[in-house]
């Protein structure tokens, strides 16, 4: 599974104006979908937020969930003008986000390892500072790629 | 009583949620921290009040279906039911505004709206 397949530029915003938790959700969420089915996924959302922010550290927060709202694995991407706080697990404030949306019913359990492989790839595009060097969505899906290739070398 | 639109969009909500609830082991591995305290009883009171919300007859549905499936909500796609993989009668090929179950397995239908 190659993340960077699963991006697509209209769905990665680098410049995300939202400065609260709620208001970046919203804008990751309808990237994906609208009416209905963006308001469903908003509050599941909400309440995966409440068992636990998804605020992994260092900038990054990967807000997740299943829904009956999407048949297959979506992911949008933001970044926001300024960090927001997202009570994170280091507490410091957040400026990358990674949303995945997937369908209950996942054959090949494609939710929980492209899960994992974003919290890895966000970990390596942190620790290489790459953030600030990326300034359009085509440039953010090329370093994505070179990160998977790179990953991928060292298995 | 609600209208029937309105009661799936309240069995997706709680649908949803149950989701959550499953999947709070395997983010715990991934490495996500889960507040099994506070947090999860908020979702476990969530969970309750919309149970309250949804007619009883439907409510009682879900929950027996839940205990025996994993998945109590299954969609319709190309005249299947997608929690059996088994074709639905003629009948129930188009979309329903009531709440149907899938006259094989049970499981609460629903069609993905385009």
């Amino acid at each position: 599974m190659n993340l960077a397949s699963l991006l697509s530029r209209e769905r990665i915003n680098l410049e995300l104006k939202s400065t609260k938790k709620e208001e970046v959700l919203k804008d990751l969420v309808y990237m994906i979908k609208s009416k209905t089915d963006a308001e469903l996924i908003y509050t599941t959302l909400l309440k995966r937020e409440e068992l636990g922010s998804t605020g992994i550290g260092k900038g990054i927060a990967i807000p997740h969930c299943r829904s009956l709202a999407v048949s297959k694995l979506e992911i949008a991407v933001g970044r926001t003008v300024k960090p927001v706080d997202f009570n994170a697990i280091d507490k410091k404030p957040v400026n990358l986000f990674f949303l995945i949306i997937a369908p209950p019913q996942d054959p090949g359990n494609q939710y929980l390892i492209t899960l994992g492989k974003i919290v890895q790839i966000a970990k390596e595009i942190t620790r290489a500072n790459l953030l600030s060097k990326i300034n359009t969505p085509d440039e953010f899906i090329a370093k994505i790629n070179e990160i998977e290739k790179g990953m991928s070398k060292k298995r | 009583m609600p209208k029937e639109i309105d009661i799936m969009r309240l069995l997706k909500r709680l649908f949803d949620l149950d989701n959550l609830i499953t999947d709070k082991e395997a983010d715990k591995k991934i490495g996500f921290k889960i507040d099994e305290e506070v947090g999860l009883m908020s979702l476990k009171k969530e969970r309750a009040s919309l149970l309250k919300e949804i007619p009883k007859e439907y409510a009682e549905t879900y929950e027996r279906l839940k205990k025996r499936y994993p998945l109590a909500i299954a969609e319709v796609k190309n005249g299947f039911c997608f929690g059996c993989f088994q074709q639905l009668p003629t009948e129930m090929l188009t979309k329903s505004n009531e709440i149907v179950c899938c006259p094989n397995c049970g499981r609460i239908l629903f069609w993905r709206e385009e």
